[in-house]
């Protein structure tokens, strides 16, 4: 057996000191998540729980449960209209051409570069004043249009890298406009598809600014505005807070978990054809 | 069945005229064939007659129907027009198998299932693709996959067949099987086809008719012997024929009331014949040109032969390519037997008096 050189070593050790200064806030999450009120108090945060309970899991669903049932709910209406309206405009940028397809496409690009804080007082008026406001249609409309330029932009560059004869060919074959998008592109597009989903859910679901702005109470509150909450006002129960989280990360884990290797696949997609 | 009228047709990309003012009458039932090196406008007037593209200027007519001009604000989408197209790069979509590929177009028709799936059957027998129906397009070789595209080219029996460089992505010999099965094909469903190609000697050995184009400019249109016989200009000729036609520069000089060429070495006679007419033309400048089989070569001087000296053999199997040079131009000339070639010697070429052309030195234009 060959002793690995001095550099490699000291490279493993490098690594393994960044590895456990990211794993350790995730890990005092999980144990901080199952201590008593009691161990909080007399434990160390790293250290295991002294008498393992699950009691600040049930109690932080119990205040959580209907925000993650909210924050589902629009995270995957908002990821699938954002996905797909982002398909057909991509689609049409790239392969309809028309006078001015450019700027509008330009128009797309700058609007992946608003910052949220900026559109958030004209956002709320609009909301309230087509009766959105405190309501998951509201925020599933908020985020949809706010993640269509993405959306367009990763689709209109997956739709280029497909031969332009492709669609010439459907053409002459009799297929019209809508046909070719259901019949040919979109049958090609799951990468896109995955890479803007997981794209889309994660970053709707972490979102917190508009849910701020544009629930209150708990009929639309979003589970990031509720986990927030949790912090409370006066006491800090930090094992009820520490569920919370735990509660809230573990539907984007999921999701990567499901579609991490499809996701790779389809950020290959684009770099390396063939 | 159907012909294909252009007229005028002149297509524009920004600055750059693809085709410029063209003129075409396809007949029914021909193999015709637009030729021309890349970038020639070829594909360009193809598309303008699928209607993937819109021409600037001029009219086409498919079948005696007006399908396109732009003039008239007359444009019939390429869903409408009986035209099937074969690409280049054969254009399968990816994630239908042979069946659904060659079904497509039946299906965007709305035929019935029982329809498609005999008709589907009998193309791929046609075309000796039955056994790969259930296959991926990424599954099959170069050579099946053309015939997919052909498949479902023919299998809505279209009134004219589009072909944008079929063959170009196959191997030699594939492709020069592939000519003849298409061909074949061609003689047995007698549907009218426009053909692109850059390749002359698939041009020349399937088409009915060949247009050759030049930097968007129709050069010349006739039968492949026409084109070889008679280039109309220097262009033709040299595209047309491989090796291509030798050609030699000299100016017109009458000496004892008979007409020659003087080629800087030699004095080359033109024959009596062709005197009147060339007299006629008032052109000084001219281009003697000669393709190489109508050169014989040898070692004395024969009467009105030129000299050359020989750089290299090049033995092809059946016959041999004589690399020369004269006056530092290069020229070809095939013979079969090598006896009184060396390299690096001299010899005398002896032309065929009945198969040399005359161009205008300064406009191309043949004089006879």
């Amino acid at each position: 057996m060959k002793f690995p050189r001095p550099k490699r070593i000291l490279l493993y050790i490098i690594l393994i000191l960044f590895a456990f200064a990211f794993i350790l806030p995730f890990w005092t999450c999980i144990t901080t998540s199952l201590k008593t009120k009691h161990d909080v108090i007399y434990t160390v945060p790293v250290e295991p729980p002294a008498s393992p309970t699950l009691e600040p899991w049930t109690e932080a669903l119990d205040i959580m449960g209907k925000p993650l049932l909210n924050s589902l709910i629009f995270t995957l209406f908002a990821t699938i209209f954002s996905c797909f309206i982002g398909s057909i405009n991509g689609y049409v940028l790239s392969k309809i051409r028309f006078k001015g397809s450019d700027m509008i496409f330009l128009f797309f690009s700058i609007g992946i570069f608003i910052p949220y804080q900026t559109v958030l007082i004209p956002l709320l008026l609009t909301m309230s004043r087509l009766g959105l406001y405190n309501r998951i249609e509201g925020l599933i409309l908020a985020h949809t249009a706010y993640g269509i330029p993405i959306c367009t932009l990763l689709f209109r560059n997956f739709y280029r890298e497909i031969p332009d004869s492709l669609i010439m060919a459907a053409k002459t074959d009799g297929a019209g406009t809508w046909t070719i998008y259901r019949r040919i592109l979109l049958p090609l597009s799951s990468a896109p598809f995955v890479v803007a989903g997981v794209l889309q859910f994660t970053s709707i679901w972490n979102d917190f600014l508009f849910g701020l702005v544009l629930a209150r109470g708990s009929e639309a509150l979003p589970a990031s505005v509720a986990l927030a909450n949790l912090k409370g006002t006066t006491t800090a129960f930090w094992n009820v807070q520490m569920a919370g989280a735990l509660w809230y990360a573990l539907p984007v884990t999921i999701v990567f978990l499901i579609l991490g290797k499809y996701l790779i696949r389809g950020y290959m997609a684009g770099a390396v054809k063939g | 069945m159907v012909n294909v009228v252009i007229k005028n047709l002149t297509k524009k990309f920004g600055e750059v005229i693809a085709v410029k003012n063209l003129d075409l009458e396809i007949k029914e039932k021909e193999f015709f064939i637009l030729l021309g090196p890349s970038g020639c406008g070829k594909s360009t007037a193809l598309l303008c007659i699928a209607g993937l593209l819109k021409p600037d200027e001029g009219e086409i007519w498919l079948d005696n129907e007006l399908v396109t001009a732009p003039e008239h604000d007359v444009y019939v989408p390429p869903q409408e027009r009986e035209v099937a197209m074969v690409f280049q790069d054969y254009a399968l979509y990816p994630h239908m198998t042979v069946f659904q590929n060659i079904a497509f177009p039946l299906e965007v028709r709305k035929k019935s299932k029982n329809d498609i799936e005999k008709r589907v059957e009998e193309t791929a027998e046609l075309l000796g693709i039955a056994h790969l129906q259930d296959r991926k397009p990424k599954q099959l070789s170069g050579g099946q996959r053309q015939r997919v595209a052909l498949g479902r080219a023919i299998v809505r029996e279209p009134k004219i067949f589009l072909m944008d460089e079929p063959l170009a992505n196959l191997d030699a010999k594939l492709r020069v099987r592939m000519r003849v099965e298409l061909k074949k094909l061609h003689q047995k469903l007698g549907t009218t086809t426009v053909y692109v190609t850059h390749d002359q000697v698939e041009a020349m050995s399937i088409g009915d008719r060949v247009a050759v184009l030049k930097d968007g400019d129709l050069q010349q249109v006739g039968t492949p012997k026409e084109l070889y016989d008679t280039p109309e200009n220097i262009f033709v000729a040299g595209f047309i024929g491989s090796p291509a036609m030798n050609m030699l520069e000299g100016n017109l000089v009458e000496k004892n009331e008979t007409l020659m060429i003087d080629l800087g070495v030699s004095m080359f006679e033109l024959p009596t014949r062709m005197k009147e007419k060339i007299m006629e033309t008032k052109a000084s400048k001219v281009i003697l040109g000669f393709r190489p089989e109508h050169i014989t070569l040898t070692k004395k001087y024969q009467n009105n032969a030129i000299e050359a000296k020989v750089d290299m053999l090049e033995l092809i199997g059946r016959e041999i390519h004589v690399h020369l040079t004269t006056r530092e131009c290069p020229l070809v000339a095939i013979t079969t037997s090598t006896e009184d070639v060396k390299v690096g010697e001299n010899v005398w070429m002896t032309l065929d008096e009945e198969k040399i052309h005359i161009f205008d030195g300064n406009t191309g234009e043949a004089l006879i």
